[in-house]
């Protein structure tokens, strides 16, 4: 039981301390120029955002949609209309918005 | 007098050639991108620290790019143009380059052998440049798999001037021993938006061993050179490659990489 916990705690220290060196959350959209926009997420140092939270806001901060970045570390989305932002959610500290009219061709 | 002119003279040009290295260039003002965008990248073969004699290139053999692992071809982005350096004028290529999404974006050049006359011999200086978009590292320590190559060790965009590059020459993958790498400054930038070198130089070299450096790799093929300066510095390490020969002569199949470094 011992030597299972501890495995359980090492475990768990790799996998916190593989996310607190994962460092920079990097995230950037484009759009396609087709009516859909593109965004990419990523580590600085080069880790995976494959699953990582992805939200959706309209101008007034209402969630359009919640989805999440596929094993390529993207998304692809119908361009809302108006003015919106995407925000990539790695969790506190590792958030970043992304305003919709800096998102061009 | 007369004589000790003779000897000067035929001195230097004895030791001229050794002062200036070739080097195949594929130049972009910014190698560290904060999003896509177009490139302009300006190919020329030159002697990068004194903008002189410029050589003309012939039609290049390979020219692609490598993103995320997979190869683009961008042999029909290039558009032949007449580059100016401070001294002649000769046949160079430019190529518009679309980089989309963030990551590294690996430009390689195989240029068609050169004849170097005065040696008789041809030279062919196969030639990297990595630039990134957005922060994102993907593909710059992976060897792209050209006959030869250097394999950074830090990220050749992401240097801070007063600190080190690293590298590996390989030869089919392959780490080359004891390799003898030509290190030179790019003294005249590209002027943006024209096929010519500024005519200001950054630095000026005290003597001759100073414009174009001579290191060599160690038993493993590494080696390490302090960056002294912010800009662009090429990294040539001749012979390096497999080809020993090309239509009857010998070859000198070189392995060509550019970094950029920044002021802090």
């Amino acid at each position: 039981m011992r030597i299972i916990l501890a495995t359980l705690v090492v475990a768990a220290l790799v996998a916190m301390s593989s996310l607190a060196l994962a460092h920079t959350p990097l995230f950037a959209c484009y759009d396609n120029g087709d009516d859909t926009v593109t965004c990419e997420g990523g580590f600085s140092d080069g880790s995976s955002a494959a699953g990582v939270a992805v939200h959706i806001f309209d101008a007034d901060g209402n969630v359009l949609q919640d989805t999440a970045l596929d094993e390529f570390s993207e998304i692809t989305f119908d361009k809302p209309e108006g003015s919106y932002s995407v925000q990539f959610d790695a969790g506190e500290g590792h958030q970043i918005d992304v305003s919709g009219d800096d998102i061009v061709e | 007098m007369l004589r000790t002119l003779f000897a000067t003279v035929l001195m230097l040009s004895v030791f001229a050639p050794a002062a200036m290295a070739h080097f195949q260039t594929i130049y972009t003002p910014e190698a560290a991108m904060e999003s896509g965008g177009t490139l302009n990248l300006k190919m020329v073969f030159t002697h990068p620290f004194e903008a002189g004699h410029t050589m003309d290139m012939g039609t290049p053999q390979e020219f692609f790019m490598v993103h995320k692992g997979e190869k683009t071809d961008l042999m029909d982005k290039l558009e032949a143009i007449t580059w100016t350096s401070l001294t002649n004028s000769g046949a160079a290529y430019t190529a518009e380059v679309k980089t989309r999404g963030m990551g590294d974006f690996v430009f390689c050049l195989v240029p068609e052998p050169y004849m170097e006359a005065e040696e008789d011999i041809y030279i062919q200086q196969i030639t990297k440049v990595v630039v990134n978009n957005a922060g994102l590292p993907t593909d710059w320590n992976e060897p792209v798999g050209l006959p030869t190559e250097i394999l950074p060790l830090d990220k050749p965009y992401a240097i801070w001037a007063g600190s080190t590059f690293r590298g590996i020459v390989l030869s089919n993958g392959e780490p080359v021993p004891f390799a003898e790498i030509e290190v030179e400054f790019m003294n005249h930038p590209p002027v943006e938006g024209e096929n010519r070198f500024q005519e200001e130089a950054l630095a000026e070299a005290p003597q001759d061993s100073f414009v174009t450096m001579g290191i060599m790799a160690d038993a493993n093929g590494q080696f390490c050179f302090g960056i002294p300066k912010a800009g662009w510095w090429g990294f040539a390490a001749l012979g390096a490659g497999p080809q020993a020969e090309y239509e009857g002569k010998e070859l000198s199949q070189d392995a060509v990489i550019w970094i950029q470094a920044h002021d802090m």
